[in-house]
């Protein structure tokens, strides 16, 4: 082994630790709130991904994606409304009938017009081909932002514990699962399965320092994500929403009864998860510059070890523990071939499970009761 | 029999088989996103032995034998944990295995392993009809009442007698074996295996039949594995024949949103207990319907 | 020696550092119909969580039936007689009412053949039989193949006194089995517990309804913050001054009572 590489892939797994941090504390926040594994954590990681790559790429039909998004939040927020309008029942349910079908139409004329593609070309011509990634950056955290406020509905809001039984804490995890199946064959049915290459709008600006070469839009990624995730842990800690989150976290049952409106900060959660994957995915985009349907998954497993090394809901257990999980790959791939890496991740983390399933940082309340 | 209907015929079942390998589990409240590690073991167990000079028909037990074995001994460090933790140490034991088989030489490693003896379907139709009879077998008796139990509230079936941790054991074991027996007709079909056949996305979609199919009932996973195996495929060749390729192209994006909304509005799975009782099957202990019995009460004492 | 079916003896338990139960311990006569009274977070429940073996214990010792169950494994307990129902119902609610009674043969059919017997595939085996007699002699009979999380509350109260019984218990131990129940249901539950009672089983009722305890119970404990203050008879309790001022409070008591909740 030459050890004169060593300080090279020690940054480049720090490099690679920093994507896996945002995805790994998207993950942690959702478990730590609500006590599932969110399986649109992935998908939400590779849309973002992907619709950075088609607006870099010039494909417009990605704000199509955008408008039927948009449209199903907006049926479901007037589904809301008509939830809670004073109105008799049959009427409620042709008022809900009709909306499902409008919404239905709606989004099978944005489908066959494809109106975003005029709409993208009046966006190019103002920012300019070189402009394009601030399109690409607001798309795709936008998307994913009102994604987030459709999952939410899906994977929380209209979820009923009726009996508490063992299984029934699954109910949001097969729905996050069934989200990622849409949003992966969505991309796959708009883009088809293969690899997805584009330029980095950023070149290939890096820099020597020493024996090791530091590559600039991944140093900026890396700081990016690390003051992001540190922010995000401050906030949780100091702010009135961040005392709000650590009490339904801790006490789901009485957090209401101390005032915390659950209603409103839930749907807060998920969109801080859902920018923070976006965020990753839009910077996954930039420095690796090659996405697929499938991105997500990869990323998402690995950040899932990092997420239980550190501790399930521990933000800061998920930072560290997905910094040591890139380093880990790095450095088993660089020691031992690229075939083996799954046996230390995937070993540690079967262990830590059973040995000591709090992880490094975690305390025990977290997974074990029902959602 | 067509070609073509005998290849589907295969698939479906195999995922019968190997959704029953997760319903025991499922159905004592362990969910298990850990299929493919069982199916790779069987798969690669079953092919190693017939490769080293055993028959195909006492290969397929052998490897059974084997990965109970394993699930066996991991079943108690696995079952300590629960919910979201279940499911991570599954899973995290699904990837070991990948990562270790694609590392082991004498397997075929990353070029994949060949399989000697053929399994056509006139051995994989009876065998996934004797895995549901089993099924339906072990669901019926004292121990499938046992499991259900757990699944409902486990501390109290602990007050009253059952075993929880044997259960659970026997559950997770017997479904491993199912799932071994699974993967190794997969190879013996095939006559070809490798490591990235039997990856996460399969642990995952095995995972949703068992649980959209609906837990309550050993009905669930079998009608579940049919139902989301036989409408995509369905929905394919009707995207062929009539040249509506976006039929093809979308049918996933519907299969998800199906999920997603069954977990709103039929939250249980397809086949519930109730849905049995209203269309009357005889399984199931001592069933009558209101009034079954009639004539004066017997003077016993209770009990 | 009186006959006595349980003996508890200096029983203490603690949670974090708050004592809930303090050197508890009485005898529950054979055939008796004892009761265990006390206000809110007295610790009625815990005790029946020690005696189950739900938590285990701090220090003392619980004899049943001349057996020391002090260390027995929760699940074994119900082998050597003792058999429980809940303060809420704990029913399975996706089994059905004949199955959720079969659960409660278990402890007796724990052998290989047992556990594999195939209960559903053959109609009119003797534990399906069995249970539908316990029910139709709980006068239950009308609901025999349903899903018990559909039936009124009343109902599913009396089908877990006979998942209890179809253990053979020689103590059963109810948890408030009168709270939530109106006026008729309590009639037929009562009714039901004095047949059980007459049988020749044990009973330790945790109760709130005194009017529910006079009707049923012959003898009373009486628990406050984890102790033991008072053992009688029903007609005796209302005497006692300690009773009553854990009922209705003096100063202190009522600072404590404060405190505690």
């Amino acid at each position: 082994m030459d050890l004169s590489q060593l300080p090279q892939q020690i940054v480049n797994g720090l490099m690679l630790g920093g994507v896996y941090v945002m995805v790994a504390v998207a993950f942690t926040l959702i478990i730590g709130m609500l006590n599932f594994l969110n399986f649109t954590v992935p998908a939400l990681f590779m849309l973002a991904a992907v619709l950075m790559w088609a607006i870099l790429e010039g494909h417009g039909i990605a704000l199509d994606l955008t408008a039927i998004t948009v449209l199903l939040v907006l049926a479901m927020m007037a589904a809301d409304r008509l939830q809670h309008a004073k109105l008799p029942a049959p009427l409620k349910t042709g008022a809900a009938l009709g909306l499902a079908a409008a919404a239905c139409i709606a989004v099978w004329l944005v489908i066959s017009l494809k109106p975003g593609d005029p709409v993208f070309a009046w966006l190019d011509g103002a920012a300019g081909k070189s402009g394009r990634w601030v399109v690409g950056i607001a798309v795709a955290l936008f998307t994913v932002a009102m994604l987030s406020l459709l999952i939410e509905r899906f994977t929380y809001r209209y979820m009923k514990a009726k009996y508490g039984d063992a299984t029934e804490h699954a109910l949001p995890l097969v729905s996050s699962l069934g989200f990622l199946i849409v949003l992966e064959h969505t991309v796959i049915s708009t883009w088809g399965s293969d690899s997805l290459t584009t330029a980095s709008p950023f070149g290939h600006a890096s820099f020597t320092l020493g024996p090791v070469l530091f590559s600039v839009p991944q140093l900026i990624s890396l700081i990016l994500s690390l003051a992001i995730v540190f922010g995000l842990s401050i906030m949780l800690r100091t702010t009135k929403l961040g005392r709000a989150l650590r009490s339904i976290a801790e006490r789901p049952d009485t957090a209401p009864l101390m005032g915390v409106e659950v209603g409103r900060i839930v749907p807060v959660v998920y969109v801080i998860a859902g920018l923070l994957c976006a965020i990753a995915g839009i910077l996954f985009t930039i420095n690796y510059t090659t996405v697929d349907a499938y991105v997500g998954d990869t990323v998402a497993t690995v950040a899932i070890a990092g997420m239980v090394l550190g501790g399930l809901g521990n933000v800061w257990g998920a930072i560290i523990g997905a910094m040591l999980i890139g380093m880990v790959e790095v450095m088993s791939i660089y020691a031992v071939g690229a075939t083996f890496k799954k046996i230390p991740i995937w070993g540690l983390l079967l262990m830590i499970l059973i040995v000591r399933p709090t992880g490094l940082f975690g305390h025990t309340a977290i997974g074990k009761g029902k959602f | 029999m067509s070609g073509y209907l005998e290849s589907q015929l295969i698939i479906l079942c195999l995922n019968v088989i190997y959704a029953y390998g997760i319903f025991l589990p499922a159905a004592s409240g362990q969910l298990n996103l850990g299929a493919a590690g069982f199916i790779t073991i069987g798969a690669y167990a079953s092919a190693y032995f017939n490769m080293s000079g055993a028959p195909m028909y006492l290969a397929i037990p052998a490897s059974m034998l084997f990965c109970a074995a394993i699930a066996f001994v991991i079943a108690f460090p696995i079952l300590r944990t629960r919910g979201v933790y279940m499911v991570l140490a599954t899973f995290a034991f699904a990837e070991v295995v990948a990562g270790l088989i694609i590392n082991l030489e004498f397997l075929g490693a990353a070029a994949g392993y060949p399989v000697e003896s053929h399994a056509d379907f006139l051995v994989v139709v009876p065998v996934t009809i004797l895995v549901v009879l089993l099924c339906f077998f072990l669901m019926s008796t004292r121990l499938g009442l046992a499991m259900r139990s757990i699944h409902d509230d486990e501390a109290v079936a602990t007050l009253f007698g059952v075993d929880v941790r044997l259960a659970k054991v026997a559950a997770f074991t017997i479904g491993a074996a199912l799932m071994s027996l699974g993967g190794a007709l997969y190879g013996h079909h095939y006559n070809y295996i490798e490591t990235q056949s039997f990856n996460v996305l399969l642990s995952i979609y095995i995972l949703l039949y068992v649980l959209l199919g609906g837990t309550q009932t050993a009905w669930g996973p079998l009608i579940g594995a049919a139902f989301f195996t036989i409408v995509p495929e369905t929905l394919r060749q009707i995207a062929a024949s009539s040249g509506q390729e976006w039929i093809a192209d979308t049918r996933f994006i519907f299969f998800g949103a199906i999920i997603v909304l069954m977990m709103v509005f039929r939250p249980e799975g397809l086949i519930t207990r109730t849905l049995i009782d209203r269309v009357a099957m005889p399984f199931a202990g001592g069933r009558g319907g209101p009034g079954g019995r009639s004539g004066p009460a017997p003077t016993a004492k209770i009990a | 020696m009186a006959d006595n079916v349980l003996s508890i003896e200096g029983l203490h338990k603690s949670f974090g550092g708050l004592k809930v139960i303090d050197d508890v311990g009485f005898d529950v006569r054979r055939g008796s119909r004892t009761a265990l009274i006390g206000p809110n977070g007295a610790g009625k429940t815990t005790v029946f969580n020690l005696l189950t073996g739900v938590y285990p214990v701090d220090a003392g010792t619980m004899v049943l039936d001349g057996r020391d169950i002090t260390r027995v494994p929760a699940r074994d307990r119900v082998i050597f007689g003792m058999s429980r129902s809940f303060q809420n119902i704990r029913l399975m609610p996706h089994l059905s009412t004949v199955e959720n009674v079969m659960l409660g043969q278990h402890a007796r059919a724990r052998r290989l053949g047992d556990l594999l017997y195939p209960l559903g595939l053959v109609p009119g085996n003797r534990w399906a039989r069995a249970a539908k007699e316990a029910l139709e002699d709980a006068g239950l009979d009308t609901y025999p193949g349903q899903v018990v999380a559909n039936l009124p509350y009343g109902v599913q109260k009396r089908i877990e006194v006979v998942r209890a019984m179809v253990s053979q218990p020689r103590l059963l131990l109810l948890d408030e089995p009168a709270a939530g129940l109106n006026q008729i249901e309590a009639q037929q539950l009562l009714a039901l517990l004095e047949k059980v009672s007459d049988s020749g089983v044990t009973l330790l009722v945790v109760e709130h309804d005194m009017h529910f305890v006079h009707n049923l119970c012959d003898h009373v404990a009486v628990l406050n913050f984890g102790r033991k203050i008072f053992e009688g008879t029903p007609a005796q309790v209302n005497e006692d001054p300690q009773v009553r001022e854990a009922y209705l409070g003096s100063d202190t008591a009522m600072a404590g009572a404060a405190h505690a909740s």
